[in-house]
């Protein structure tokens, strides 16, 4: 099972899925992240929970505990306004660095 | 926000940490259910989710880490484990922390001893500006490379100095305070008006000196420092005003010093400059209008001077050198010198020749504490190797590299801690201690304490030996390889060859270190025994000696002195128990005095040219009270009284009357021809009367009856023990007067002891030094032949059970133990020779490639090192063989 190096976009996959669904908790992020990429991206589950954290203290997102459908308690983490700009910024930046590979592939 | 946040959860971590669980938990089981719900068996999910997740522990701590401000809560785990860990062996836990505060303890003191000497600066006002101005004649400058300063010669340069905000002549005086029976001594310190704003103090209560104060006839004024003000005058407050009775002669209090004002002594030529004696008061320094007249005169004063902000110490040297020039130039012809002038800051001429053995001595303290770092961290070592195992489990459960260091770090660290506060303890109660043995020299601000500057040099060492002794270590067990471990059988799996060798570098280190200390500390001790042993040629048993001064105002001319001289000499030669009695101006080991100039007739050179002598006065008992030896004529006798002989030196006769017999031949004192001519009546042996180091400059002994002074030292030789008859002495001299004061009655081998306390204090704390380090490094190759006599205690029994002799057994431990021993030394001597020459000039008689202590030296660590290396060899013998192989 190849796992795609993830470390860099990690933050930006885990905003932009947070930003598509209201609230989640980390287990629905990897599914999510999982099928929205065609099982293309597989995270390395664990490594997920450090970035949640910085992100949550960096005010990027929120989180509470609440209980899932199948009445478990799981910690739901949604995205606060300053992870909508923080988001955004990635975005772009992630664009940028798409576009310039993109040219460099098509350079003839 | 986040930082508070962060802190915030520094507060509730056991919370977090909980939180973190339960959510990784939710995560886990999530991923079992939905993989049970597709089918696999339970163990083939947890198994799965397990994979897919990573290792829970390393990702929950990886979690917390993200809060930096649980770093604090990292260190105190870190103490706890660290602490936990060391209890578990406090027999190498309390050897460290003993040596490192031994170590510590001992450099910290000695460094604020060394700071407290020489760089903290001297309790004024921009005290670098302050100078000390000496000058300098060329035509004497072998002898003397700098002099004090004339009357006159201060005046001009006060009068044409433009580089100096405040100049002042000072001159130490003592006298007799009070009328009346039994005197108190007290020092005053006689000074221009200038000394006020040269050291920028003034009087807490009334006035400074002024002008009209330092003429002439005007001077009966007086200042007193705040300690006599307290102790005599009880605090008096309207002492202003009050007549106090100095010399005999009414002198008017005009101004109390402030209680911080402390004046380092000032030493002028042949001053030996005792730091014991405390200034209590000040009095205007008044030249006479015919001292200020001569254009030599008495090279007496010392000049201290205030340099302006902008100007450098080059360009005030500069100026003076030109005044001096033309005062050089205005000389009369019989009097014709080239003058020049030294300028030395102030507090660098204090601290003067102690610069060198104070950082000898520093030097070997920080060699010793090296050598205790080295101790702890070779047992660092070991431990390091023991654990190793534990190591490559916590690495294997994924311990991070970093995680590793720190761990093996932490123990150093806490060890280091421990080990600086102990120091910090030690010095605090050491330094107290120190002052009491520090010869006086040493001493001139009498505050050594332990300050920040200490505290911080303390500090600074904790944290160096953290460095030092747990790098090694450290480094490691940071290199473990967790498989290669764990796959080895054996519980005492033989140590790596890196860290074999590691340690016996480790050893090499400290033996040379100890060598090349114990190699100096020979050499100084050496000098010490030879400066003991010197042939003084006189004696010092059963003798004491006193200092007493006669009031000026009763005694201002020369037929007084000598006549109550000549009383007291007779009553005290008539006290039971006395064998002489004797006065003289200078005691043995006090300095040099009264400098003169002697003209065989018909030398008709200018008295700047003649050679210069050290006249001493002396009455007749002298040479019997301290026992010099007559090499032809005669001494002094009582009935020559009223005539003009002389006894000179062997050195004077050989240099003066070559190959010619001085006794019966006449002179003059150079400056004056006209005076009745001196007879030469006999001739003394050279002595070491003035510094035991060197023999004796051309002496010249003239009796007191041509010259006396109101202050005079005595020397009275008794038949017994004379320890009980200094109140005798006083009694008797009391008798004729009680106004005479008689400040301090010493033995005169403790005046010959005191000379070399500063060399004594050197050798007994460099001894002591010494011994600890050697006793370290022993202890060191003890350890490191110990340990590996442990590890290769198989190896030995199967030897030994295979038929090896013992003393193959020997020699193989022998050999592992004393090689890093031979290379240290080997070093350690390459070292100290290197290092030798800056010794040098702190030796009396002995080389410092002196080879007999060189070899003493070398072969004392050898046979330390041996007995090191057999200890455990002999241990490892006894061991019952089969108890070994079946252990393993």
């Amino acid at each position: 099972m190849p796992r795609n190096d993830l470390q860099g976009s990690l933050d930006l996959l885990v905003l932009k899925t947070l930003s598509q669904r209201s609230r989640l908790h980390g287990y629905g992020i990897v599914l999510h992240i999982q099928s929205a990429s065609d099982d293309l991206l597989q995270v390395e589950e664990g490594s997920l929970y450090p970035a949640l954290h910085r992100m949550e203290l960096s005010g990027w997102i929120a989180s509470e505990w609440a209980l899932t459908g199948s009445g478990r308690r799981a910690k739901y983490y949604r995205l606060t306004a300053a992870g909508k700009k923080q988001l955004q910024k990635a975005e772009e930046s992630f664009e940028q660095l798409v576009k310039g590979i993109l040219a460099i592939f098509r350079y003839a | 926000m986040s930082i508070l946040r962060r802190i915030f959860n520094l507060f509730r971590r056991h919370r977090l940490a909980h939180d973190i669980d339960a959510e990784l938990q939710a995560h886990l089981e999530m991923r079992i259910e939905a993989s049970l719900a597709s089918g696999m068996s339970l163990e083939e999910a947890r198994r799965d989710a397990r994979l897919r997740f990573g290792n829970p522990v390393a990702m929950r701590e990886r979690t917390l880490q993200i809060d930096a401000a649980l770093v604090l809560d990292k260190l105190w785990r870190d103490l706890c484990h660290g602490l936990r860990s060391l209890r578990k062996s406090p027999r190498f836990a309390i050897t460290a922390v003993v040596t490192l505060a031994l170590g510590i303890g001992a450099t910290t003191a000695m460094f604020t001893l060394v700071y407290d000497v020489m760089l903290r600066p001297l309790p004024f006002a921009h005290a670098r500006r302050i100078l000390f101005l000496q000058e300098r004649v060329a035509e004497w400058r072998d002898l003397y490379p700098a002099l004090p300063v004339s009357a006159n010669h201060f005046t001009f340069w006060q009068q044409h100095s433009n580089s100096f905000s405040a100049m002042a002549a000072v001159e130490r005086d003592s006298f007799p305070l009070g009328a009346g029976d039994h005197a108190l001594h007290v020092n005053a310190l006689a000074a221009t008006p200038g000394i006020f704003a040269v050291l920028q103090v003034q009087p807490f209560m009334g006035r400074a000196f002024n002008a009209a104060d330092a003429t002439s006839g005007h001077n009966r004024v007086a200042i007193l420092t705040y300690r006599l003000w307290q102790r005599h005058f009880a605090a008096n407050p309207a002492i202003l005003g009050h007549i106090i009775r100095l010399n005999g002669y009414p002198y008017t209090v005009i101004g109390v010093m402030p209680r911080s004002f402390h004046m380092p002594p000032v030493a002028t030529l042949g001053d030996s400059v005792d730091g014991s004696s405390q200034l209590s008061l000040l009095v205007p320094l008044a030249f006479s209008p015919d001292l200020l007249a001569e254009a030599m005169g008495d090279l007496n004063y010392a000049v201290l001077a205030r340099l302006k902000p902008a100007v450098s110490i080059a360009a005030a040297t500069a100026e003076l050198n030109s005044e001096q020039h033309a005062i050089s130039a205005s000389l009369p012809p019989d009097e014709k010198v080239s003058l020049s002038v030294v300028v030395t800051p102030w507090q660098q001429l204090l601290v003067g020749k102690d610069q060198r053995p104070l950082l000898l001595l520093l030097a070997a303290v920080a060699a010793l504490l090296l050598v205790g770092c080295v101790n702890i961290a070779n047992l660092l070592l070991a431990r390091a190797v023991g654990q190793r195992q534990q190591m490559a489990v916590v690495v294997a459960l994924g311990a991070s590299r970093a995680e590793v260091l720190r761990a093996s770090m932490r123990e150093a660290a806490i060890l280091a801690a421990a080990g600086g506060l102990g120091g910090l303890l030690l010095a605090a109660a050491l330094l107290p201690l120190m002052r009491h043995f520090l010869p006086p020299a040493l001493d001139f601000r009498r505050s050594l304490h332990l300050d920040v500057a200490g505290a911080a040099c303390a500090i600074a060492l904790a944290m160096f030996t953290t460095l030092l002794a747990g790098v090694a270590p450290a480094w490691m067990s940071s290199r473990t390889a967790p498989r290669d471990v764990l796959h080895s059988e054996s519980r005492l799996a033989s140590e790596s060859r890196v860290s074999r060798r590691v340690r016996r570098v480790l050893v090499g280190v400290e033996v040379a270190v100890s060598v090349a200390l114990l190699l100096m500390t020979g050499l100084v001790t050496a000098s010490v025994m030879h400066l003991m042993r010197v042939d003084r040629g006189f004696t010092v048993a059963r003798t004491l000696t006193a200092s007493i001064e006669l009031p000026q105002q009763s005694y201002s001319d020369t037929q007084h002195r000598v006549a109550f001289y000549k009383t007291m000499l007779a009553s005290l030669n008539q006290l039971p128990g006395v064998r002489a009695a004797a006065i003289t101006n200078v005691l043995p080991m006090s300095g040099d005095g009264w400098g003169d100039s002697v003209r065989i007739t018909g030398d008709t050179r200018t008295w700047t040219q003649l050679p210069e002598e050290q006249f001493r006065w002396v009455s007749p008992q002298y040479f019997t009270a301290i026992h010099l030896h007559l090499l032809a004529g005669r001494f002094i006798r009582p009935e020559d009284q009223g005539r003009n002989v002389a006894v000179i030196s062997e050195r004077t006769a050989r240099t003066l009357w070559k190959g010619k017999n001085p006794v019966g031949q006449q002179f003059h004192r150079g400056g004056l021809p006209d005076e009745r001519p001196f007879t030469v009546i006999g001739i003394t042996a050279d002595a070491h009367t003035v510094s035991l180091s060197s023999p004796d400059p051309m002496f010249v002994y003239v009796p007191y009856w041509y010259r006396c002074g109101v202050v005079a030292g005595l020397i009275v030789r008794a038949y017994q023990d004379p320890a009980t008859m200094a109140a005798d002495i006083r009694k008797a001299i009391w008798r004729l007067d009680p106004g005479v004061a008689i400040p301090a009655v010493h033995s005169l081998g403790g005046l010959v002891a005191d000379s070399y306390a500063n060399q004594r204090f050197e050798m007994d704390l460099l001894l002591l030094f010494a011994v600890c380090a050697v006793l370290l490094a022993a202890l060191g190759v003890y350890g490191v032949v110990s340990y590996s006599v442990v590890q290769r205690q198989r190896e030995i029994a199967l030897r030994l059970a295979l038929g090896a002799r013992q003393a193959h057994v020997y020699r193989i431990v022998l050999w592992e133990g004393l090689l890093p021993v031979l290379g240290g030394i080997g070093s350690g001597l390459i070292a100290a020779f290197i290092l030798a020459h800056t010794l040098q000039s702190l030796l009396f008689e002995v080389s410092p490639y002196d080879p007999v202590t060189a070899i003493a030296a070398v072969c004392l660590l050898f046979f330390i090192g041996a007995a090191a290396c057999l200890l455990p060899a002999s241990k490892s013998l006894r061991l019952e063989l089969a108890g070994v192989l079946r252990e393993q």
